[in-house]
């Protein structure tokens, strides 16, 4: 079969070859070619459409017209982008103005809810009103009425007005004539007593007798060197003869109120006992009781501490506080069942011994009361200040009887039976009378006067003097020979240093600036001992007790010493 | 065979490059170009044609005229296969084949008219039919359907190769008992003939069952062969070409073998 195959494949080859030959030779050569020339073809024919299509209407503008149309349609894309441009424009200015208006409707719909509401409001206001204007009318209404009322309540007040005045017209008138009937019955018994009065003048003139200078007399022992008050003048005219008060110590019955301890020696101390912190602050005043088993302190912390004196020691038993301000003078009455103490606030105090809530204030001073003593009358007091005045008090009443007017302020006051003395600032001494209170003496001090003390026989008198002297006066002849004590050291501390003298009389004792205890003897007239180094500041007061034993002195650092002889 | 395959697409791709001038007579004030085309060989002028006509009845400005081809005087029967006539009159000229285009005065003795393009459907449709009735006594193509006879001649219009040979390999197929086809379709022309074209019954095996080749077939029917040409689709085949394998491969599309012999050039 091969030569067959082969046959078969020559011939099958050979057209084959056939085929592509014929191919290449009649159509690949031409392809291109006709393919070009008929899209050549079909330019120009599309060329000369357009020419031909412009050449009807001009033949000139033939290129141009090409380039003129496709300005054209350029020109034409570009208003259309543009409308486009500006018809998207418009369509956001439309959305947005939508908005707008739903945005005013909607502020239109709250509007008009508001103003609904409100008009909702204004008629319920207005129905608010007239019904206030309702009630104003009938308000308006009583009210005139009641105006009415009360001018015709007015007028008929002044109708009784007038009445009362013509009344009392008349009641006066009444009294007058009475008045003048009684002044008329009065004039003519006093002109019947002046006439029968000249009468016996005249027959008392005939008799001659030289009674003219005594009968002045009276009349000018009468007259004082002090003013009187609180006695009137005409009771004065009436009377020609006054009684004359001497200044006898009479003993009455209220001396025997008081018990008589006597002393027979005093026992000049010579070291301390006790040395206490009697008090918070400086102590001013220390007294001992009559009975000499109570002592009394009192200073700038406002209290009074009562001690017992025992064997020699002393145990505070008591404090009595009441007083506003510092305590400035003290004292025990006879029967040592009370304490009275003189205070800066301007009073005096009075406890009952034990009782610590004063029982009795006596206020009235304006200034600080710087001594309270218990007069020899039965619940009497007597207050000096430094307000220029001394008072006496009833304690009964509890209430200034008389108050005195002094020139200079009181420092101190002593009472013996119906007189008081009082040391003054400005260097007198002042006797009074109490019964009176008038000042029957002035005794010239040699300084200012800071305390008084007297004899226990009530006839010595010791004036404690700014200028670091001390005086014994003898009362019962107020002469001007005193006897003057001085030390060396011895200084007054203040303006109310306390100086006492010993319950027998022989000796004196005081405290001094530099912090001793100075005691001299009366009969020689020299310092007997001197009691240092116990007080570190200067000593305020000092007192010896009745029985004479002790002696106890407190100073401003607070501290009370008991000093005695053993 | 994958050669037989490229036989049958050279076959049915064949082009004839083509310049339609239109007839100097009939050119009105402005001068046509001329158009110039690829004709399919396989396909028929009035299919192919359209451009052509648009292009000169620009110029032409005449509507519901009848196109007519000639080539040198000779009016070109529309009803052959383009390469059939290019082979028959012009296959030794110069190419492109110059076609002149007219109009006017349709010489009705030797054309058929054909106003449209089912006419030549109608015509196809029949060389189809007159081939498989030589082939295969019209079994093949009885059998098919309406559709399949449409695709057809669709495939040869739209000039879809695969389209039409899924139909067409039905009508090429052969039980093998035979050997091939009862009687091999077959057309032979001639230039200088009063006969149009030879057809004649003509088996493709001989009673000794030996394959008939060209030559055979030649010789049967042409006794005396002088100095002739022997063109198939253009080609010259050999002789001892086996006459089957020819009407499988080298039949034109309506399914017959179109031969045509023309005198040798001489050189």
């Amino acid at each position: 079969m091969d030569p067959a195959r082969r046959s078969t494949e020559t011939w099958r080859s050979h057209i084959l070859r056939q085929l592509k030959h014929r191919d290449l030779s009649q159509t690949s050569m031409f392809q291109d070619l006709i393919r070009f020339y008929t899209q050549l073809l079909e330019k120009t024919s599309l060329t000369k459409a357009v020419l031909s299509s412009s050449n009807r209407r001009d033949c000139a503008d033939s290129s141009s017209s090409l380039s003129s149309l496709q300005e054209q349609t350029s020109w034409m894309k570009k208003s259309t982008g543009e409308l486009a441009y500006q018809v998207v424009e418009l369509q956001q200015k439309i959305q947005i103005k939508t908005c707008f208006l739903q945005d005013q409707q909607d502020s239109l719909q709250v509007e008009k809810r508001r103003l609904g509401g409100v008009s909702d409001a204004c008629q319920t206001l207005q129905k608010q009103v007239d019904h206030f204007n309702l009630e104003n009318r009938k308000l308006k209404e009583d009210y005139d009425s009641l105006l009415e009322r009360q001018r015709w309540a007015e007028s008929k007040l002044r109708e009784q007005k007038v009445q009362e005045e013509e009344m009392l017209e008349k009641m006066l008138q009444l009294k007058n004539q009475a008045a003048a009937r009684m002044n008329n019955r009065n004039e003519r018994r006093s002109r019947a007593r002046q006439a029968t009065l000249q009468k016996d003048l005249q027959t008392a003139a005939r008799s001659k007798v030289t009674i003219d200078s005594s009968s002045s007399a009276p009349s000018s022992r009468s007259t004082s060197p002090k003013p009187e008050l609180h006695v009137s003048r005409g009771r004065g005219q009436t009377r020609l003869f006054r009684k004359r008060r001497g200044h006898s110590v009479s003993s009455l019955k209220e001396d025997l109120l008081y018990p008589v301890g006597f002393c027979v020696s005093a026992r000049v101390p010579a070291r301390s006992l006790q040395v206490l912190e009697a008090h918070e602050q400086g102590i001013n005043a220390v007294r001992f009781s009559f009975s000499s088993d109570l002592l009394a302190t009192g200073g700038t912390d406002r209290i009074v501490k009562l001690w017992e004196l025992r064997a020699g020691s002393l145990t505070h038993r008591t404090t009595l506080d009441g007083s506003t301000e510092g305590i400035t003078c003290i004292e025990f009455d006879p029967m040592g069942q009370k304490v009275l103490a003189a205070s800066y606030d301007r009073s005096a105090l009075l406890w009952r011994v034990d009782d610590s809530v004063p029982k009795v204030a006596l206020t009235g001073h304006s200034r600080k009361v710087t001594a309270a003593k218990f007069t020899r009358v039965s619940n009497q007091v007597v207050t000096g200040s430094l307000d220029r005045t001394v008072r006496l008090w009833d304690l009964q009443r509890t209430a200034c009887v008389q108050q005195v007017e002094v020139v200079s302020s009181c420092s101190d006051l002593v009472c013996s039976e119906n007189i008081i003395i009082s040391g003054h600032f400005d260097c007198k001494i002042r006797v009074w009378d109490s019964r009176l209170a008038s000042c029957t003496q002035e005794l010239p001090a040699q300084g200012r006067v800071t305390s008084l003390d007297l004899s226990s026989d009530r006839r010595q008198l010791l004036i404690c003097c700014r200028d670091d002297c001390l005086q014994l006066v003898d009362l019962r002849r107020w002469s001007n020979e005193r006897l003057c004590f001085r030390a060396e050291g011895f200084k007054c501390g203040s303006d109310s240093t306390r100086a006492v003298m010993s319950p027998d009389g022989c000796y004196l004792a005081a405290g001094s600036a530099d912090g001793a205890v100075y005691i001299w003897n009366v009969s020689t007239g020299t310092l007997e001992t001197r009691l240092p180094d116990k007080h570190s500041s200067s000593i305020s007061a000092v007192s010896w007790s009745p029985s004479g034993e002790y002696v106890v002195s407190v100073d401003r650092s607070r501290r009370a010493i008991l000093w005695s002889d053993i | 065979m994958a050669d037989d395959k490229d036989v049958l697409r050279d076959v049915w791709f064949g082009r004839i490059p083509t310049c339609f001038t239109l007839n100097p007579d009939e050119a009105t004030e402005r001068e046509a170009e001329p158009y110039y085309l690829l004709l399919p060989r396989v396909s028929y002028l009035p299919l192919v044609t359209d451009k052509v006509k648009k292009h000169f009845l620009k110029v032409m400005k005449a509507e519901d005229v009848e196109m007519w081809f000639e080539y040198e005087g000779t009016p070109l029967k529309w009803h052959y296969p383009v390469g059939v006539l290019f082979d028959l009159h012009a296959s030794n000229t110069v190419l492109p084949w110059s076609i002149t285009v007219h109009f006017k005065s349709f010489p009705d003795q030797d054309l058929l008219h054909c106003p449209s393009n089912s006419v030549v459907e109608a015509h196809f449709m029949s060389s189809i039919k007159e081939a498989d009735a030589l082939k295969h006594k019209s079994q093949v193509i009885n059998d098919m359907q309406k559709k399949d006879h449409k695709q057809l001649w669709m495939g040869l219009q739209n000039d879809k190769f695969d389209q039409f040979w899924a139909m067409n390999r039905k009508l090429m197929e052969y039980s093998t008992e035979e050997g091939g086809f009862r009687y091999i379709p077959f057309r032979i022309y001639q230039t200088s003939s009063d006969r149009p074209f030879i057809q004649k019954l003509f088996r493709p095996v001989s009673p000794e069952g030996s394959a008939h080749t060209l030559g055979d077939l030649l010789n049967e029917m042409y006794p005396d062969k002088k100095r002739y040409q022997v063109l198939i689709h253009g080609i010259e085949p050999l002789l001892e070409t086996p006459l089957q394998w020819l009407s499988e491969h080298l039949s034109h599309p309506d399914n017959f073998l179109h031969i045509c012999v023309v005198p040798a050039p001489t050189d």
